[in-house]
């Protein structure tokens, strides 16, 4: 396979990195979208030139999060950093045509946003430091320093992204698409079963914020509802929403009895 | 710093509040205490005014860095409350159980709505807009990304100001608050049930075994799929169990972080996709 070589300067790197960091940033707060794929594909086809490549390679991926959330606060794959460097390396392959390009840049965009995962944990694990350090601040009763903490806790976030993809761009595709051939399939079919695995945290932190004990019966409907009837994510809502109207007039019963 | 009474919460210390949870909120998420210091240095523009003496307002701000997290858009409404609380001069304990009390159902119900019933309607057609090349996609993503970043957060901030003390009452009294979290917690779980099977359904064991068997007076060989066999038992055995042993490692007499309980995972996944059973 013939080599491709980044023609991506240091200049554009920064611009990517940068848009990175702020996209995973503004996730955070006030999370007005900029991290979903669409947007995230769309403004790196800004940068690099190719919008179109950018919605599609990002309107691919949106596809792919469906139904992917951050419950609890458990990591999602990196479809962010999957959509900016996606779309910057699909664009170095585009020939007039969006399809094949979308497809070169979703073949890097997809270990990319599953490898993420490990810097995603990293960085949660490292902003830790800031709540220590506001303990102490505010034990020290320097509250100042709670402000500096809190605002500071944005960089391991941003810049777990930000440096990530400035290298891969700065670096070129070439390494990229070399490591991609150096692991080897039972590696790959290992992550993407990780992959797979993870949201079963996600959803484990959810229903420990829940009173399971006291409602299971209302978990085991909706189970029985997808598992065995296949009712759709809205019918599952509704239906839940009866169950609820249901329980709650019962209730009234008992109390006016 | 002079110890007087005269200093009240004005309008611009409630905006101040709210700007900064809005603008700034999870800038310190971490796995320890998730989005405590957000919390924290967000209602602190209304602790500075109504702690008189530094070492109240360390007390008051060593509480709000206690555990917290929710959905940030439904969480508006808990801080909207607490500014009302704190203003009040409310005892710190009431606070906390409002706190502590509502970011579970909220969660429950902020995830429910955001990613389980308007994020995938609005994402599948905003996909669609942008596989055809138009930009109406990334915009109704960010008309999306406004409506619940900063129209909701808005909205119920305001609410839980209004009626803080209100919703404290009701939910001592078990009046409407309460009626509503059950409510919510109701609708969320059934949705929780039935979409840890559709979420994780990706997993599943590849295992085989052969089996000789009788067909028609001949032995024949027989290659029989142990998810075919897991699925006549329970469908989505394999899902149900992870979940539940996640929950059980998270809230079982383990009690271990998430971070533990992620690496457990990573561990089964991997390990199980190696060996070939996942």
């Amino acid at each position: 396979m013939e080599e491709v070589v980044s023609p991506y300067g240091i200049g554009t790197a920064l611009v990517l990195g940068l848009w990175a960091y702020i996209a995973i940033v503004v996730m955070l707060a006030p999370n007005i979208s900029f991290h979903e794929p669409i947007v995230a594909g769309a403004v790196t086809g800004m940068i690099v030139g190719n919008v179109p490549l950018g919605l599609a390679v990002g309107g691919t991926l949106m596809i792919v999060s469906l139904g992917m959330h951050t419950y609890g606060g458990a990591t999602i794959p990196d479809f962010l950093t999957g959509a900016i460097l996606g779309t910057a390396f699909g664009a170095l392959a585009y020939d007039g045509n969006v399809e094949s390009a979308m497809a070169t840049g979703l073949t890097i965009a997809v270990p990319a946003a599953l490898l993420m995962t490990q810097l995603d944990v990293f960085g949660r694990a490292i902003t830790t430091v800031f709540i220590h350090g506001a303990d102490k601040y505010v034990e020290d009763e320097n509250f100042r320093g709670v402000t500096l903490m809190h605002l500071l806790g944005q960089l391991p976030w941003g810049l777990t992204r930000g440096i990530p993809v400035f290298l891969a761009i700065w670096l070129g595709a070439g390494p990229v698409q070399r490591f991609m051939e150096w692991i080897p399939e039972w590696f790959q079919d290992a992550i993407s079963t990780t992959g797979a695995v993870l949201p079963a945290l996600g959803f484990a932190l959810l229903l420990s914020m829940l009173p399971v004990k006291k409602y299971w019966p209302f978990l085991v409907i909706g189970f029985i509802l997808f598992a065995y009837l296949e009712v759709p994510v809205i019918g599952l809502a509704i239906a839940g929403a009866a169950l609820a109207a249901l329980y709650s007039h019962m209730k009234e019963g008992e109390a006016s009895a | 710093m002079p110890n007087n009474n005269e200093k009240k919460v004005t309008k611009r210390d409630v905006w101040r509040v709210l700007l900064r949870y809005m603008f700034t909120f999870q800038w310190s998420w971490n796995y320890e205490r998730m989005q405590a210091l957000g919390f924290a240095w967000s209602i602190m523009p209304i602790l500075e005014k109504v702690n008189e003496t530094k070492e109240d307002l360390k007390l008051a701000l060593q509480r709000h860095l206690n555990f917290f997290n929710t959905h940030p858009p439904m969480g508006a409404g808990i801080i909207g409350a607490a500014t009302a609380l704190e203003e009040q001069g409310a005892e710190g304990e009431a606070v906390d159980s409002l706190k502590v009390g509502l970011m579970g159902p909220l969660a429950g119900i902020g995830d429910t709505l955001f990613a389980i019933l308007t994020r995938p309607i609005i994402g599948v057609f905003a996909a669609s807009l942008a596989l055809g090349g138009s930009m109406g996609g990334f915009w109704l993503m960010i008309l999306f990304g406004l409506f619940w970043g900063i129209g909701v957060k808005i909205y119920l901030f305001w609410q839980g100001y209004r009626r803080g003390a209100d919703i404290v009452q009701d939910t001592a009294a078990g009046g409407t608050m309460d009626r509503l979290t059950t409510g919510a917690t109701i609708l969320g779980l059934t949705v929780i049930g039935g979409f840890v099977p559709s979420i994780l359904s990706g997993v599943t064991t590849p295992l085989e075994y052969t089996e000789t068997v009788e067909v028609e007076g001949e032995l024949t060989e027989q290659v029989v799929a142990v998810q075919d066999v897991l699925d006549q038992l329970l469908p989505y055995l394999i899902p149900v169990l992870l979940v539940a042993l996640a929950y059980w490692l998270l809230r079982g007499p383990l009690k271990w972080s998430p971070i533990k309980v992620l690496l457990a995972l990573i561990v089964i996944a991997f390990g199980g996709s190696l060996i070939g059973i996942l």
